[in-house]
């Protein structure tokens, strides 16, 4: 009986469309940008990357079809799990990094009308969800009983922490312009257009605000675990960090979700900072299906920028590391809200 | 506090410049790629000399061919090889059949059914060309280079196509001298 009011109720099957849905574009995601980074990785370095000359022995043309055996070759593997790990702890670490950044993506306004889920407090949950993937890092550390994957875990636990503050100081000064939490909200306040020519998006708003993107892209760089801030898996002094001991479809997990954080980092830079899914000429094909376009066009852009950022920098100290977040960053975020305040007072918002 | 700032802006100056370097090469890298993507791309083949200033072995590698219309199927290359990699086998055919002459006018008096050098055997001693009377098997090159092209190399996806098959006698024509005619039996008590 209760099996046949489940499998009735129109909630459920909404919920399991999003789901599905959602994980998909986690995948498809991830299958794309590890392409774009191979390839992006090979022409800053003057190679040419995965290539193919058509089907069969090779990875299609271009090589578009490497990350795809990739992915085979993952699914395959044989599924290791140490003798002296905890083994509950290992098995769920990977699902734990992973739903912290699947219900972030739940969040993101597609569209005026693409959103799984509407939250009235939008940008706060996304801040809050985005984070929870360091459990699921520290799990993995601990639970491999590998003494780099528990420096890489510990590292990254210092590093996102350190690095949610700006993060979530940037997010304060949209919030302060658009007085709202609602990320539709916050995407609708972005309308219009300013200094005369601008679209009124809240990185063109005042100087302040300016600064304030920067910030936040760069903390959420660091949030991402990604070079330059790439300590907790860093491959030439911790072998592989907090992932280590995975391997096959436990270390995919891992991967998709870091792919899938990206997504979630760029997603929230271009809902808050750059108009979400505004059109860059305002009153221009804005319609819900070019809001798509533009949307995904300005977050690929960004995690374009981040792929750019990773072939091009040295990584960093730990304690460069920590001074670049604690004595850099911090206090320009403070500025930031202390000047976009006074922007608000004198100018209005 | 002077410092601080400096900081900020070295840092935020230098990683221009290195974004810049990167994008550079990013925007290049349909003609800056230094990737020679082999099997389907090769260099041009290097003209040098191996040693010793002597045009007729001025190739790099060389690969053993035959021709197969000049073989008369004598074995000797067979038994030259050190390394046992040519493998011949020859018909005799019934007196009286006419399988032509060699371009040095010897009249062909076996059928070679099968020729195969396995060039991933082969050691490049050059020991089975000299005994060949009818100078039918040689290494490409030198002075040999007007018979057959040179390849920039012979590398296969299966090694079975190393295995080089020069026979070209086919199965008809085999089977034509193998396959007894059907004679008239001989007449009951000839043989007593």
């Amino acid at each position: 009986m209760i099996s046949d009011q489940l499998a009735t109720a129109p909630w459920l099957m909404w919920f399991s469309i999003a789901g599905v849905t959602l994980f998909l574009i986690m995948a498809f995601n991830a299958l794309a940008a590890v392409y774009v980074e191979r390839k992006v990785s090979a022409f800053v370095q003057d190679r040419v990357g995965p290539m193919g000359q058509g089907a069969g022995l090779h990875a299609g043309k271009w090589g578009l079809l490497q990350t795809v055996a990739d992915a085979v070759k993952l699914l395959t593997k044989e599924d290791i799990i140490p003798r002296a790990a905890d083994r509950k702890l290992f098995i769920m670490a990977p699902f734990v990094i992973f739903i912290g950044a699947f219900i972030s993506i739940a969040a993101l306004p597609f569209s005026s009308i693409i959103q799984v889920i509407d939250v009235n407090i939008g940008i706060f949950y996304i801040l809050a969800t985005s984070s929870l993937g360091v459990i699921g890092l520290i799990l993995a550390g601990w639970s491999s009983e590998n003494k780099w994957s528990l420096y890489g875990a510990m590292r990254s636990a210092a590093q996102i922490v350190s690095y949610e503050i700006p993060a979530a100081l940037s997010i304060i000064v949209v919030i302060m312009i658009t007085s709202t939490l609602n990320l539709q909200g916050i995407v609708e306040a972005q309308g219009g257009i300013v200094w005369g020519f601008l679209p009124n998006w809240i990185v063109f708003n005042n100087p302040f605000a300016f600064l304030a993107f920067f910030t936040y892209f760069i903390a959420g760089v660091a949030e991402t675990n990604r070079t330059p801030f790439d300590i907790p898996e860093a491959e030439s002094e911790l072998v592989g960090g907090f992932h280590t001991e995975y391997s096959g479809m436990r270390w995919a997990f891992f991967f998709l979700s870091e792919y899938a954080n990206m997504f979630v980092v760029c997603g929230i830079a271009s809902v808050t900072f750059l108009g979400g899914w505004q059109s860059p000429i305002p009153g221009f094909m804005n319609s819900p299906f070019w809001g798509l376009f533009w949307f995904m066009s300005k977050v690929l852009f960004l995690m374009f920028i981040m792929i750019w950022f990773r072939w091009t920098f040295p990584r960093l100290r730990v304690d460069q590391l920590m001074s670049v977040a604690w004595k850099y960053l911090l206090p320009i975020s403070l500025i930031n809200i202390f000047g976009v305040g006074l922007w608000i007072l004198l100018v209005g918002a | 506090m002077g410092r601080y700032l400096v900081n900020i802006w070295e840092s935020v100056s230098t990683m221009l410049i290195g974004l810049g370097i990167t994008g550079k090469h990013l925007l290049r890298a349909k003609n800056g790629n230094v990737t020679l993507q082999y099997p389907e791309e090769k260099w041009p083949r290097p003209e040098r000399n191996i040693g010793f200033d002597h045009q007729d072995y001025n190739v790099i590698r060389s690969r053993l061919v035959v021709d197969i219309n000049d073989c008369t199927g004598c074995k000797k290359c067979e038994r030259a090889c050190p390394v046992g990699c040519i493998s011949v086998e020859a018909l005799k055919v019934p007196k009286g059949t006419d399988l032509g002459v060699t371009s040095n006018d010897t009249i062909k008096r076996l059928l070679v059914t099968r020729h195969d050098i396995d060039m991933s055997e082969c050691m490049y001693c050059n020991l089975c060309t000299f005994p060949c009377p009818e100078e039918c098997i040689y290494m490409t090159g030198g002075p040999n280079s007007h018979k057959t092209p040179i390849d920039y190399e012979f590398s296969e996806y299966d090694r079975n196509n190393l295995i080089y098959k020069f026979a070209v006698a086919t199965q008809e024509e085999i089977d034509s001298y193998t396959i007894p005619v059907p004679v008239t039996p001989a007449p009951e008590g000839a043989k007593a």
